[in-house]
């Protein structure tokens, strides 16, 4: 769907801000300073030549690169009217380089039929007379696109499908015009749809949008917007281009475009409509390429030129050249392709890329480049064959074939010389190099069933578990380790536990071994780092004073202190008078566990 | 003298199609061959059917659909070449001769209204939607190796910073590119015109006025589907709806 808006289609300010001057002034000081005495450059243009009774043309002059003393005058040309200048001024710094350039427009209207010779323009720029070239407009009586529908000037759209040429060559593009026509009271269009190009036998392209002009259609002044298409004919015969219908809610002026109106001086209230307009019928005769083709002709249908270069030219037997071509002018350039060339029979050919620069918005001029790779196979090879590409030309008539000379080469023997190529072994007969398609494949190789992507499949994201998992239990354990390191009654806490493990163990061999001295020095040490522990001192401080000192003051369980105390007495008693007994120790170590675990599980 | 060679020509591809029948039950690798055998003598309908038809078994490779593309294009039918190009391409993105063949069936087609992938795309289909899934998992796998080192030994933490950086950095970048290539799968299905020209139309409905017409071989982007009907938009912004019988969807 387009959307159109008048209001920016076909209004041109006339108001000079003073800021606008402003900074145009300074821009234009700076070019000044910056350009140095860049000479200053005039250029005119018409945007065309010929134009219809009651339509204008715009002239335009552009000022390159200085400032004019005063802005230049309209042409005065009998029975050509001019209307209120524009001008627009733009300036660009790229690399250090300044430019300005100043645009005027003129609409020119002429009031009868006839060539009308615009005179030179004349500008002064520094005390320097610039004039712009004469020029030449001519005007027709007949409009030859506007709608001839009766009654025309009473609608307020009209549309109208121009197919220019009545009869045209298979596969030969050309641009066709949808124009359509809104009434000088229709103030804006919206929701504007308009159904594709219908036509059995016909491909379209791209629509683009072309600039509005004012037409008059006869007694009302019109709109006339644009749209520009190419149709391409792909078979022959009479063909009929169905009618476009065109859906748009016009937004007309209530007063009916009349501007004195006293009680809506400024058209504000208008009125909605929604309408629908169709074009005619066209019916095109398509011709079929005459008899006679070229060899190479590939059903190019156009006007074209051809351009080639292949380097390198000194190179080893297997090693690629680039070829480039160009092809350049007007027609479908969309649909070139490369002939094949059979006399490259030596050379191994790649599929070539190409790449379209159009010059036009329909993409009908311009050049097509391709650029294809190919590789000598033996050393005898002197020169890349002769290139030639055949169109047919529809304005002539007739078919032409452009050629590009040979292009000498050096081939070195190398390696590649006598490897066997697959692909040229697998040529059929006949069969052209830059076009044919890489070989079949002779092995199936292993098949496989057609799968969920790996990410879709739960067992993958099961494996990926693993690692986070690892690394997630890694932390875990490093960080109790950094908790541990960060506090040191736990950490005693954990070396006494071990400590006193292996303690008691010690105890049970030394019982075992009749060892009462070593029994008891181990007991005396196992209480102190207990109690030092749990009473937060060092153990070598703790001795049966302890009891008195610390652990009645923090009231310690009665039991907890005898127990203790006989343990501390005990060991002061086997220093004068060792226990021989076996059973005796052994009975000793059941006591220094109890008092050893009442300890642990008191709360200092 | 020309029909009756025509009809020895019929009989051999119908022998030669039987045994290629005869062949695909029990061995692909012999129907493989059969099939190549009758593309290499010019039957190039047949061989596309015969390669149609094992790869209709489910179990498929590139060089399956390769083939399957070159009898469709030597048939003149670039639809389905396309399709069965773009099969192949999807299981290897990095086959020379594959993406030579697909170009060259899309210059045949020669119009410019099928959709292009866009420069994202073309660089994230240089691999496989599974090389990517393992290649992210092979960088997630370092990167959680380097942070289990650390964590493992903490004298090794300053020297694995840059590492664990690095390869954090790589795998988040990675599994974005991973889920953009797996979402693209997801959503941005094409389908690719098989027969001569098919009919968009401005709804899903039989009386649906005409929207545009596109030409076999002509990649769309799928939008949405309705039953039988199935909504595109081409390469010039044109959205409408065809029917799925005349298209292949990849």
């Amino acid at each position: 769907m387009r959307e159109l808006g008048l209001g920016h289609l076909n209004r041109r300010s006339c108001a000079a801000p003073f800021w606008r001057g402003l900074l145009l002034g300074l821009a234009m000081l700076a070019v000044g300073l910056a350009s140095g005495a860049r000479a200053a450059t005039l250029q005119a243009s018409l945007d065309r030549d010929t134009v219809s009774l009651g339509e204008s043309a715009v002239l335009s002059l552009v000022l390159e690169g200085g400032k004019p003393d005063a802005d230049p005058q309209p042409p005065t040309v009998r029975n050509l009217q001019a209307g209120y200048p524009g001008k627009s001024s733009q300036y660009s710094w790229v690399n250090g380089e300044s430019s300005s350039t100043i645009t005027y427009t003129f609409p020119l209207t002429p009031k009868q039929a006839g060539t009308y010779t615009i005179p030179p323009i004349k500008v002064t720029v520094d005390g320097q007379v610039l004039a712009s070239p004469a020029m030449t407009l001519t005007a027709v009586r007949a409009a030859p696109s506007t709608p001839d529908v009766a009654g025309a000037d009473q609608k307020m759209v009209l549309v109208k499908l121009v197919v220019p040429p009545a009869e045209i060559f298979l596969g030969q593009s050309v641009p066709i015009e949808l124009d359509l026509y809104l009434h000088s009271s229709v103030q804006n269009i919206v929701q504007y749809q308009s159904s594709a190009f219908n036509a059995d036998g016909f491909t379209f392209g791209n629509t683009v949008q072309g600039p509005q002009r004012q037409v008059r259609v006869g007694n009302a002044n019109f709109t006339l917007v644009p749209f520009y298409t190419t149709m391409t004919p792909v078979k022959t015969g009479e063909l009929r281009i169905e009618p476009i219908d065109c859906t748009m809610v016009l937004q007309i002026a209530a007063n009916g475009g009349r501007r004195q109106d006293m009680f809506d001086p400024f058209g504000m209230f208008s009125e909605q409509r929604r309408v629908t307009v169709s074009t005619e019928p066209v019916t095109v005769s398509v011709l079929a390429l005459p008899e006679g083709a070229p060899a190479g002709f590939n059903g190019a249908v156009g006007n074209y030129t051809l351009s080639m270069s292949a380097g390198p030219t000194n190179v080893a037997a297997g090693d690629p050249i680039t070829v480039k071509i160009q092809i350049a002018g007007h027609g479908n350039l969309d649909g070139l392709s490369l002939p094949p060339e059979p006399a490259w029979h030596d050379f191994k050919t790649y599929p070539p890329t190409s790449k379209v620069d159009a010059t036009d918005k329909l993409g009908l001029q311009g050049t097509k480049n391709f650029e294809l790779v190919v590789v000598p196979q033996d050393s005898e090879i002197k020169q890349l064959p002769p290139f030639a590409f055949s169109y047919f030309d529809p304005d002539q008539k007739a078919y032409r074939t452009l050629t590009q000379p040979a292009v000498p080469l050096v081939v070195r023997p190398g390696a590649a010389s006598v490897a066997p190529n697959l692909a040229l072994a697998n040529r059929p007969e006949g069969g052209a190099p830059a076009a044919e398609i890489a070989p079949i494949r002779l092995r199936l190789g292993t098949l496989h069933g057609l799968q969920p992507a790996l990410v879709e499949r739960p067992w993958f994201w099961a494996t990926q578990s693993v690692p986070v998992l690892a690394w997630m239990l890694l932390l875990v354990r490093r960080k109790r380790a950094d908790a541990l390191a960060n506090n040191p009654r736990l950490r005693r806490q954990r070396q006494v536990a071990a400590f006193v493990t292996a303690g008691l163990a010690e105890l049970r061999r030394h019982a075992a071994a009749k060892e009462s001295d070593q029994f008891f020095a181990t007991t005396f040490r196992l209480l102190q780092e207990r109690l030092g522990e749990r009473l937060n001192l060092p153990a070598s401080s703790i001795t049966e004073a302890v009891i008195d000192e610390q652990l009645r003051p923090r009231r310690a369980p009665e039991s907890l202190q005898t127990g203790l105390q006989e343990l501390f007495q005990a060991c002061n008693q086997a220093r004068y008078a060792p226990v021989k007994s076996t059973q005796e120790l052994e009975g000793y170590v059941t006591r220094i566990e109890t008092a050893l675990a009442a300890a642990r599980d008191w709360e200092a | 003298m020309k029909s009756s060679r025509h009809i020895w020509g019929l009989v051999l591809a119908a022998l030669v199609g039987l045994g290629v029948h005869a062949a695909r039950a029990e061995d692909p690798a012999a129907a493989f061959a059969a099939a190549n055998q009758l593309y290499e003598q010019g039957h190039y309908t047949n061989a596309a059917a015969a390669y149609a038809q094992l790869a209709a078994t489910g179990r498929v490779n590139r060089n399956l659909y390769f083939n399957l593309g070159n009898a469709w294009f030597k048939c003149g039918q670039w639809g389905r070449a396309i399709a069965a190009y773009r099969r192949a391409e999807q299981l290897a993105p990095r086959d020379s001769d594959l993406e030579a063949n697909l170009q060259l069936a899309r210059k045949r087609v020669g119009n410019n209204a099928s959709v292009a992938p866009s420069r994202v795309q073309r660089w994230l289909g240089g691999l496989t939607l599974n090389e990517w899934t393992v290649l992210t998992m092979i960088a997630g796998w370092l990167w959680l190796g380097v942070l289990a080192a650390k964590q493992w030994r903490p004298a090794w933490r300053a020297s694995l910073r840059n590492a664990g950086f690095g390869l954090g950095l790589a795998t988040g970048l990675l599994a974005v590119l991973t889920l953009l290539l797996w979402r693209d799968a997801q959503m941005d299905r094409v389908a690719v015109v098989t027969v001569p020209e098919i009919k968009v139309q401005t709804g899903p409905l039989e009386e649906s006025t005409l929207a545009f017409s596109v030409p076999d071989g002509v990649e769309l982007r799928v939008l949405d589907r309705r039953e039988d009907w199935l909504q595109v938009q081409d390469a010039h912004r044109r959205i409408g709806w065809l029917k799925r019988e005349g298209v292949q969807v990849l």
